[in-house]
């Protein structure tokens, strides 16, 4: 396996609205779904996933509850809001611009001497 | 997840956590364990993996700093959130409940809207008159002086101009003091000839004022060096303008500046046109220069005892007023050594000019305040009381709450949220009363009520308001609050439901607030009745003089007949004139008329010849006027002994005098006065006149003072140049106002008349003050009436109410209603007693505050009182009785079952 990627500065929040955009989560569940979609080439920094989960909820993107995992142990459950999505769907066409940006200039063959 | 509707619903405690910390270990711990069991199935033993898992976590100390930083953060965040709703809620619940008693709500609203309102409008002339900055630039270092003369006691007098000018030659403490003459200018305008109030200042005196012009300039050394001869012979060569005087008189017409205008006959320049406010002294339109010139000293403008002229100073920078005025003391002392015959008891007082302009209605101002506040908490007080009544109501919803798990902070929430609605409806309510009423009051004001134009809803007065309403909120809102927040459960959710202990407590705190109530409205009552009496007794005081229909118009006619013959001859023939008018039964003259500004000299000093010389400084003197017969005949003041004038007594004629019983009484007790001889200085060197006649007092100053030893000269003798016409008419005076003038411009078309008023006018004038006291007082004191008034009645209406199952029983063992009525009243007239009580308790402490007040009255006075205290207990019993006398007309069946 490659050597796992660490993640560019930025992009962690937009990860973790898409992963709970289907349904909520607690965190070791989202950090597991990342790794999983990425193919373990993500490695989550775990604080660094709290912390982001904390500043996104402050700023109202997501809500969190305290429920019961299937083997009934307390955890905390995080859930996308309205405000969340909004902002996942503007990240997303900004990252997607960047990205094709970015990848237009180095996929470019270099200019003739 | 639960919605946070349903949340609300059933008012279960909010999402947020008590402990934000330990929440934050539990979920690490959780993400270690299920990491750990991950790292388990994928072969791990349980210990690496354990190991492994904190590894993969990261940074242990510092990621649980950030962590538990950012859980805080979160958790105050989302509290406030969640608290805001909590308000937001309760806000819209309170509306609703007060909606469902609208009866309720009225009153409350209306009752605080009346204590909120009173207390703005009165703040608002207390911050318009006392607390608002005064137009001059560092008015504080700006000092009013005058003469004390410490042998007549009277502290502020006029100064003379040969003091004055010692007194700035002297000192160091001033960077410039100047002198102020009023004077009249008689000008020529496109109505016809107008006098304008005048102000002749000297150079200083912009300077020291330091308001620059808003057009032009203001009065500068050019202006000064063309004034050498006095104004009454060559008019003035410039002068400035007050902002009134260019709106009304000129258009407010920019081009005025630099216009030359006729003015006593002569040419003047208008320099320059002060911006509005300025206003100093009060009542000028114009300035124009002053200056002492050579020619002064011959009419005796500069004698040292000639007292006439206001002054003012401004302080140097670094000297304060205790140095400044020390200093003048010490000027005052050397002053009274070089020129003992004047100055021997002359001391100068200096006032700063805020203290000159406002000191005076100070005390009035914050009493009135005072008063006012005091409405307030008895509006505040009913509200209470209303408040808790209702609260005793839904003791039971209020305990299904608290069964249910709303803590305690919750409900003290939502009754202060009630509170605050009824509050701010109220103040709202009380700020358009206030503007209204604030209107009302600027024009029913005494006219010397200084800086009344800047009295004005203004973000002060607002600021002020919504304090207002903050604390009302608290005082009324805390009570049925706070007794609300220990409900007794068991006992409230049972039937017996009235809550017993707590029932106890609440109404005892609610007629303690009715006592109150009684007590404050008994005080302001009194209060009340005792202004009424004094101005009752002020009307009925022998006066001496009769004011119905008197026309008095005064025409300053000094410069147009500068020959003391010339003016009594146009004085003669202009009464005979006046005299043939139709509806014109009485006409004379005078130089002094009662009850108005005096123009010109009005004291005279005089010996008796054949008495013991007076040592210098202390000789009598009285209130001087020069009159014609016909003036004690237009204003009704009787001859006591000897004769009047006759047309011998002319200026060749040897001088005669009449005096008034008060003189005579002074100087010849016992004895009669005719033949007497005396030497008297009035406006001129001294005379020898002979006491002809002994005439009846007049209460010339006012009304509330005692009449002052007078002396009347006859008009043709001696020589002032302020003539004022009285005329007694036999219908209503001012119809002949037109007629007067016609006569008076037949002598002289640019002669104006400088005042024309009536008696009657004066006399109200004179009243004006009290009559304003009058009307703020009693205002407050029927506000306090129906406050108290309707906290009697709330109080025991409800009750009425809660005891009704007790009101079956009674009927029930055979009372009959007259005994309900007297057992109902019962309650009701203890209280009543008790605060009766009280406020006599109050009265006796605090009337005496009126005493500067009144008149002929004293604080203590015992009919005021029984009359308050008449009215106020026959209003509680009337709201005593009501609440009864429904109670006994219950019907017992009803009764028993409401129970």
């Amino acid at each position: 396996m490659p050597d796992a990627l660490a993640l560019v500065k930025g992009t962690l929040d937009v990860l973790v609205l898409k992963s709970l955009s289907w349904t909520p989560m607690h965190g070791f569940e989202i950090t597991r779904w990342l790794e999983e979609r990425s193919g373990r080439a993500l490695e989550v920094n775990d604080s660094a996933l709290y912390q982001a989960l904390y500043r996104m909820e402050e700023r109202g993107l997501i809500e969190a509850e305290w429920g019961v995992t299937e083997n009934n142990r307390r955890a905390r459950y995080y859930r996308i809001t309205p405000a969340g999505k909004a902002q996942l769907e503007t990240e997303t066409a900004q990252f997607v611009r960047y990205a094709q940006t970015v990848m237009g200039i180095l996929a470019a063959a270099p200019d003739p001497a | 997840m639960i919605r946070p509707g349903i949340r609300r619903l059933f008012r279960l405690p909010p999402r947020g956590s008590q402990d934000p910390v330990a929440d934050l270990e539990e979920e690490i711990r959780l993400h270690l364990e299920l990491r750990a069991e991950q790292l388990e199935r994928e072969g791990l033993p349980p210990e690496q993996a354990r190991e492994a898992a904190r590894r993969r976590f990261g940074p242990p100390d510092e990621a649980r700093r950030t962590l538990r930083e950012a859980a805080r953060r979160r958790e105050s965040r989302l509290r406030l959130r969640e608290w805001l709703a909590g308000v937001r809620q309760d806000l819209r619940y309170a509306l609703r409940t007060l909606g469902r008693s609208p009866g309720f709500t009225a009153v409350a609203v209306l009752t605080l809207a009346l204590g909120i309102g009173a207390n703005t409008a009165i703040f608002s002339v207390v911050n318009g008159v006392l607390l608002q900055p005064f137009p001059y630039p560092e008015a504080d270092r700006i000092v009013t002086l005058w003469q004390h003369d410490r042998a007549a006691g009277v502290e502020r007098d006029e100064v003379s101009a040969a003091n004055l000018l010692d007194w700035r030659e002297r000192s160091r403490s001033f960077s410039g003091m100047a002198a102020i003459e009023p004077y009249g200018l008689d000008f020529q305008g496109p109505e016809g000839p107008v006098t304008l109030d005048t102000w002749l200042v000297t150079e200083d005196f912009f300077r020291v004022m330091r308001v620059p012009a808003l057009l032009g300039r203001t009065l500068g050394p050019a202006d000064y060096l063309q004034s050498t001869r006095p104004v009454y012979e060559q008019g003035v060569p410039s002068l400035v303008l007050s902002h009134g005087v260019w709106r009304d008189r000129f258009g407010a017409d920019p081009t005025v500046v630099g216009r030359t205008i006729r003015v006593d006959g002569s040419p003047a320049t208008v320099v320059g046109v002060m911006p509005p406010g300025f206003q100093f002294p009060d009542g000028g339109s114009v300035w124009a220069p002053l200056a002492f010139g050579q020619d002064a000293s011959r009419r005796g403008a500069l004698r040292r005892g000639a007292n006439y002229l206001q002054a003012v100073g401004r302080l140097r920078p670094g000297v304060t007023l205790e140095q400044a005025r020390a200093e003048l003391a010490g000027i005052a002392v050397q002053l009274g050594g070089e020129y003992p015959e004047t100055n021997q008891h002359v001391g100068v007082t200096a006032d700063p000019l805020p203290e000159t302009l406002v000191g005076s209605v100070r005390p009035a101002l914050l009493l009135l305040l005072g008063a006012v506040g005091l409405v307030l908490l008895i509006a505040c007080a009913n509200v209470a009381n209303l408040l808790l009544a209702r609260g005793a109501r839904r003791q039971r919803e209020f305990a299904v709450c608290a069964a249910i798990g709303a803590g305690r902070g919750r409900l003290l929430r939502q009754a202060m949220a009630e509170s605050a609605v009824l509050a701010v409806l109220g103040a709202a309510g009380g700020l358009l009363l206030a503007w209204w009423s604030l209107r009302l009051i600027v024009r029913a004001a005494p006219s010397d009520l200084p800086r009344l134009d800047g009295v004005a809803i203004d973000p002060w007065v607002l600021l002020f308001a919504l304090g207002a309403c903050l604390l009302t909120t608290l005082l009324f809102g805390l009570a049925p609050a706070l007794s609300l927040a220990r409900p007794d459960l068991a006992a409230s959710l049972s039937g017996a439901g009235r809550g017993a202990t707590a029932g106890r407590r609440n109404r005892r705190l609610r007629e303690g607030l009715v006592v109150g109530e009684i007590a404050l409205a008994l005080l302001l009552l009194v209060g009340a009745a005792l202004v009424v009496r004094s101005f009752v007794a002020l009307l009925q005081v022998d006066r001496g003089f009769r004011s119905e229909r008197v026309l008095a118009v005064t025409v300053q006619a000094w410069s147009y007949f500068p020959d003391r013959a010339q003016r009594a001859a146009f004085v003669e023939e202009a009464i005979e004139r006046m005299a043939a008018l139709p509806g014109v039964e009485a006409v004379g003259m005078t130089s002094s008329l009662p009850l108005a500004e005096s123009i010109g000299a009005e004291e005279a000093e005089f010996e008796i010849r054949g008495r013991a010389a007076p040592r210098t400084g202390e000789a009598p003197s009285a209130h001087a006027a020069l009159i014609t017969n016909g003036y004690l005949d237009a204003l009704g003041i009787p001859l006591r002994r000897g004769r009047l004038f006759t047309p011998q007594d002319d200026a060749d004629a040897p001088h005669v005098v009449l005096v008034n019983e008060t003189m005579a009484r002074r100087h010849w007790p016992g004895a009669d006065p005719v033949g007497e001889r005396l030497t008297i200085r009035f406006a001129g060197p001294p005379v020898e006149a002979e006491v002809v006649g002994v005439v009846g007092d007049v209460r010339h100053a006012g009304l509330d003072v005692e009449p002052e030893p007078a002396l009347y000269f006859a008009y043709p003798q001696a020589r002032t140049g302020a003539i004022t016409f009285t005329l007694r008419t036999a219908g209503p005076p001012l119809a002949l106002l037109g007629a007067v003038q016609g006569l008076i411009w037949e002598f002289n078309s640019s002669m104006p008349l400088a005042d024309a008023t009536t008696l009657d006018t004066l006399l109200a004038e004179s009243l004006r003050s009290r009559r304003f006291s009058l009307f703020l007082l009693g205002g407050f004191a029927v506000l306090a009436l129906l406050l108290a008034t309707v906290g009697v009645y709330g109080l025991l209406s409800y009750a009425m109410r809660e005891r009704v199952s007790e009101i079956g029983i009674r009927m029930a063992m055979g009372a009959s209603a007259g005994d309900i009525l007297r057992w109902a009243m019962r309650d009701g007239l203890r209280l009543i007693v008790a605060g009766l009580a009280a406020g006599v308790v109050a009265v006796v402490l605090l009337t005496r505050l009126l005493k500067s007040m009144l008149y002929g009255v004293g604080p203590g006075d015992p009919l005021a009182l029984a009359a308050a205290m008449g009215l106020l207990a026959a209003t509680a019993l009337l709201a005593t009785y009501l609440p009864a006398r429904r109670a006994s007309r219950v019907d017992p069946v009803d009764a028993l079952r409401a129970g």
